[in-house]
């Protein structure tokens, strides 16, 4: 083992073949939501006025609420890296406990949502009581809700595991030069599963407003 | 890549992203037909682009990084290119054990 620093384009080219790899990752993920998005988009074209009827029966409050959240987090994670990369080492680990807060935040109300959900008959397979005139397109919406919004809450679990990961490392000392790569990746997949919400959002919850 | 952009152009990618918030769901409730999903659908490209250009940095990669982020939207297109002209050109085709009405 050689007791010599990397040299600045050492750290440099494994910076970048980090956030490369990540790109690499968040890549195949987009692929992974992109046939749940082109079901969506299959389903709905062959009856839209009944998945307009079925995003009626979502909690448009609470989806909001959830992005504005969600919106939020990536600004304190977009943060942390910030601090990070000035080597603000003390300022990363409270700016990342408050993303996984808001974090948290978000799988409670999509908590409370499902809740309501259950409560209204309109889990297929589980307990789907909804009997309408649109009830197939009720039921196909529904599937396809909580098959989407279930794998971004475990992103969002995953996100929130790794991000309180990276917390309680980073009040040790410094042993690891890799430490910024670490968050800065962390920051990269947390803001990816906020931009899969933001197109989430409006075919959710805001199909069927306008009436 | 040496210094990170200013405190100032995160809180205002984060207005920004409130704001349009705040527009496609207001925009949401006016009814304009297919306009509607049209914009709901433009208001969130632009939010993730926002979000790409500033939080993820996108605005400061390497080429590689970004060829990598642009073909994950090219990858995108082709599926959704391929298939939804299938679905929009053929007769659904029942498989052998799909029941007589049809699902």
């Amino acid at each position: 083992m050689s007791a010599r620093a990397p040299s600045p384009e050492a750290i440099a080219w494994r910076r970048e073949t980090a956030s490369l790899g990540m790109w690499i990752f968040l890549a195949t993920e987009v692929m992974f939501f992109g046939v749940l998005f082109l079901a969506y988009f299959h389903w709905r074209v062959h009856d839209p006025d009944g998945w307009a009827a079925a995003s009626r029966l979502t909690h448009e409050w609470l989806g909001t609420l959830n992005t504005a959240l969600l919106l939020t987090s990536s600004l304190t994670m977009a943060l942390a890296v910030r601090a990070g990369w000035l080597g603000r080492r003390r300022a990363v680990p409270p700016l990342l406990w408050t993303t996984a807060a808001l974090g948290l935040a978000f799988i409670g109300v999509k908590a409370v949502e499902y809740t309501l959900e259950w409560r209204d008959g309109l889990v297929p397979a589980l307990h789907f009581t909804y009997s309408g005139e649109n009830a197939r397109a009720v039921q196909e919406f529904f599937y396809l809700y909580f098959a989407m919004t279930g794998v971004h809450a475990l992103h969002l679990a995953i996100g929130v595991g790794l991000v309180a990961w990276a917390a309680v490392r980073l009040r040790e000392p410094p042993t690891e030069l890799s430490r910024r790569d670490t968050v800065e990746c962390l920051g990269l997949y947390w803001h990816f599963v906020d931009a899969i919400w933001i197109v989430l959002y409006p075919l959710i919850y805001l199909v069927g407003l306008a009436r | 890549m040496n210094s990170p952009p200013r405190l100032r152009v995160y809180v205002c990618t984060w207005l920004a992203l409130m704001a349009l918030l705040a527009g496609t769901f207001t925009l949401a409730h006016f009814r304009i037909g297919g306009l509607n999903t049209a914009l709901g659908l433009a208001i969130a490209a632009v939010k993730v682009l926002l979000v790409g250009l500033f939080f993820m940095h996108l605005k400061r990669a390497s080429a590689l990084v970004a060829i990598f982020a642009g073909a994950a939207l090219v990858w995108i297109a082709i599926l959704f290119g391929l298939s939804g002209t299938d679905y929009a050109t053929r007769h659904p085709s029942p498989a052998p054990w799909t029941a007589p009405d049809g699902h």
